[in-house]
């Protein structure tokens, strides 16, 4: 194997990490915090992938702003579906509240893809790049621009992300919810809001992804199948609501996918997947990085 | 039938004390009693009404519903989702129909390979997740389920790939009625099995105890093994119906396995309320012949699963067995009280 595959598939697979660790971050943050297994994490994807494509292609935006509305239009669109459907589930619903998100989102997941197919058709809405040109390290050695700027941007969401969380009073309290919702309560946080901040976070994540990924990935109404599934993929090898650990297991995905890709074909890498998480679940069932914080087994 | 009522009117003979009996039997029985009428109706639908249309309507209803109750007795009983049925379905419809194709094996003997097949890859995915939280086993049943669908695409020379395969058919008649009558002989076992499972001692006492595992393991209930059981049948079911799937449709593409008809069958289970078996089914009747006018319209379709979906799960978790729960307490009060 030269040089230049090589160069090649760690490119792809650190590109590809960033995408998934931003998105398996946002998914992260809704099991961590709200205990929601959120199915339709994609269709957010989707969602910022469209406004993205809209905003830069029909309104001639600049690439960055076009990225940044779509960004902030997941974020709405987030906080609209929690108070529409999650806050109403929450107050009525019983039974196991894990599953019955798990559920309601697949619900949702579905009537958002194929909402998106009646509205817009399958027709595939992509575009070549945002940003041309090549940057050039060796002679055989190159990189796109557009690639190395939405990996930038996926770097840059994750660590404002991350800032967030760690250095402001909101992030305080939406990490203080996570570890205690009664003691969070009594201290004076109000959950409601919290949770349809968290929420609308989560889905920014995973619009910004979408948007920055539009060249490599175009808006189609079933665009989110694949890096949904993939996020779940990360959340489930590193351990359910472990926001850290998703964005380190990210970039391995990302990595693992790309050499498995160029080595076994698209069919079995799936396989291989499968393969892995069996194993991890064998060996370590709270996940590569997974505290039992939560509570993996069953009581 | 008839020489019992009269009898029983007569109010002197022996047999009088036939209907108490019959009476407690019925409620002592694992059969719900509303299961009788039921399998009356589904039994004379098609010889009253003789109309070709008709009668496929109803099998594809069927074949739905039996769906939505062998998914329900997992859901329902020991709340783990599995979501990948669809291609547990489709493990059993491969196997059943590969064998037939390749091998020039009876349907017969294919149908129960396949719930075999099924069986065991649901085996191996319960024992390996059905001790952790209940999310985990949807999550890695819905693994298990993209894996099984990606081979599939990918064993181009077994399965020719997304070109999907021709299997031969169960019958040699073109007429629906046959498999019809087929196929409600394979719910009502599988009803009966299932019935059978969760009012066996382990199965009532695991509804007893809920999800309550040092009280279950405290009265001498393993309930990973109880589960382990309940996931390994409803997976060979699955397998089972697929099989007649196959048979019955003559083509088989990988398509089958995709998530999306697992959330159609989970919805119907879940619109006609969780832990009923029979709630999903008798949706599954109301729903399909709808839907058969928007043929061609997929995604209308879906989208009115996914919203019906969801606004039972906001609105009214009971589903449409808790309004005939409703119903049926209406209807007594009122007696009592007239």
């Amino acid at each position: 194997m030269n040089l230049t595959v090589l160069w090649n598939l760690l490119v792809t697979g650190i590109l590809r990490g960033g995408l998934y660790a931003l998105m398996a971050g946002g998914l992260a943050l809704l099991f961590g915090v709200m205990n929601i297994c959120n199915f339709a994490h994609g269709e957010l994807f989707v969602v910022g992938a469209y406004v993205a494509y809209f905003a830069y292609v029909t309104f001639g935006l600049p690439p960055l702003l076009a990225i940044l509305i779509a960004a902030g239009a997941s974020f709405l669109v987030g906080a609209l579906l929690e108070k529409s459907l999650i806050l109403p589930l929450r107050r009525r619903s019983k039974g196991e509240w894990i599953m019955n998100t798990f559920l309601l989102t697949s619900g949702l997941s579905v009537v958002m893809q194929n909402t998106a197919q009646r509205v817009w058709g399958v027709r595939y809405r992509g575009i070549t790049q945002y940003w041309a040109g090549t940057i050039r390290i060796t002679p055989t050695m190159s990189v796109a621009v557009d690639r190395a700027v939405a990996f930038l941007i996926a770097v840059v969401g994750i660590t404002g992300f991350w800032l967030f969380l760690r250095r402001t009073n909101v992030g305080r309290a939406i990490r203080a919810v996570s570890q205690n919702e009664t003691g969070a309560m009594l201290v004076g946080i109000d959950l409601d809001n919290i949770q349809t901040l968290t929420f609308a976070l989560g889905s920014m994540l995973a619009g910004l992804g979408g948007a920055s990924m539009l060249s490599l990935i175009p808006a189609y109404p079933f665009a989110g199948g694949k890096p949904n599934i993939t996020s779940w993929f990360v959340v489930t090898v590193v351990g359910l609501g472990n926001v850290g650990g998703s964005i380190v297991g990210g970039f391995i995905v990302g990595l693992v996918e790309s050499f498995a890709f160029f080595y076994l074909g698209s069919g079995w890498q799936d396989v291989f997947s499968l393969g892995v998480i069996i194993l991890i679940l064998l060996v370590k069932p709270s996940g590569l990085f997974g505290s039992e914080v939560k509570g993996v087994l069953e009581r | 039938m008839t020489d019992v009522t009269q009898s029983n009117q007569t109010d002197s003979s022996p047999t009088r004390s036939i209907w108490p009996a019959v009476w407690r039997w019925l409620q002592d029985s694992p059969i719900q009693p509303v299961a009788w009428p039921l399998l009356a109706i589904l039994l004379l639908l098609p010889v009253v009404f003789r109309d070709a249309y008709l009668h496929r309507l109803l099998a594809a209803s069927l074949l739905f519903g039996a769906q939505a109750m062998v998914f329900d007795f997992t859901g329902g009983y020991i709340n783990a989702v599995n979501f990948g049925f669809a291609a547990f379905v489709g493990l059993g419809a491969y196997t059943s129909g590969l064998l037939a194709v390749n091998a020039g094996i009876s349907p017969w003997i294919g149908m129960p390979a396949g719930a075999l097949a099924a069986g065991l890859v649901g085996f191996i995915t319960g024992a390996l997740t059905l001790r952790l939280r209940g999310v985990y086993v949807s999550i890695m049943a819905w693994f298990v389920g993209l894996a099984l669908m990606a081979v599939t695409y990918a064993m181009v020379g077994l399965t020719r790939g997304a070109q999907g395969i021709n299997v031969p058919y169960l019958l040699e008649t073109p007429d629906t009625l046959p498999y019809y009558y087929i196929l409600l002989g394979m719910t009502v076992v599988i009803y009966v099995v299932l019935r059978l499972v969760i009012h066996s001692r382990v199965g009532l006492a695991f509804k007893a105890i809920g999800q309550n595992f040092e009280a279950a393991r405290a009265s001498g209930v393993d309930p990973t093994r109880y589960k382990l059981i309940n996931f390994t049948l409803s997976c060979a079911c699955a397998g089972l119906l697929g099989g007649f799937y196959a048979h019955f449709v003559g083509v088989l593409t990988p398509g089958m396995m995709v998530t999306d008809n697992t959330i159609e069958v989970m919805a119907l289970s879940y619109i006609g309320g969780t832990g009923t078996l029979l709630g999903g089914l008798v949706t599954a009747f109301l729903i399909t012949p709808l839907f058969d006018y928007l043929k061609g319209l997929m995604e209308i379709r879906l989208i009115i699963y996914g919203m019906l979906l969801i606004l039972t799960m906001i609105l009214y978790p009971a589903g449409l067995d808790g309004l005939f729960q409703w119903l049926v307490g209406r209807i007594k009060g009122r007696q009592k009280q007239g």
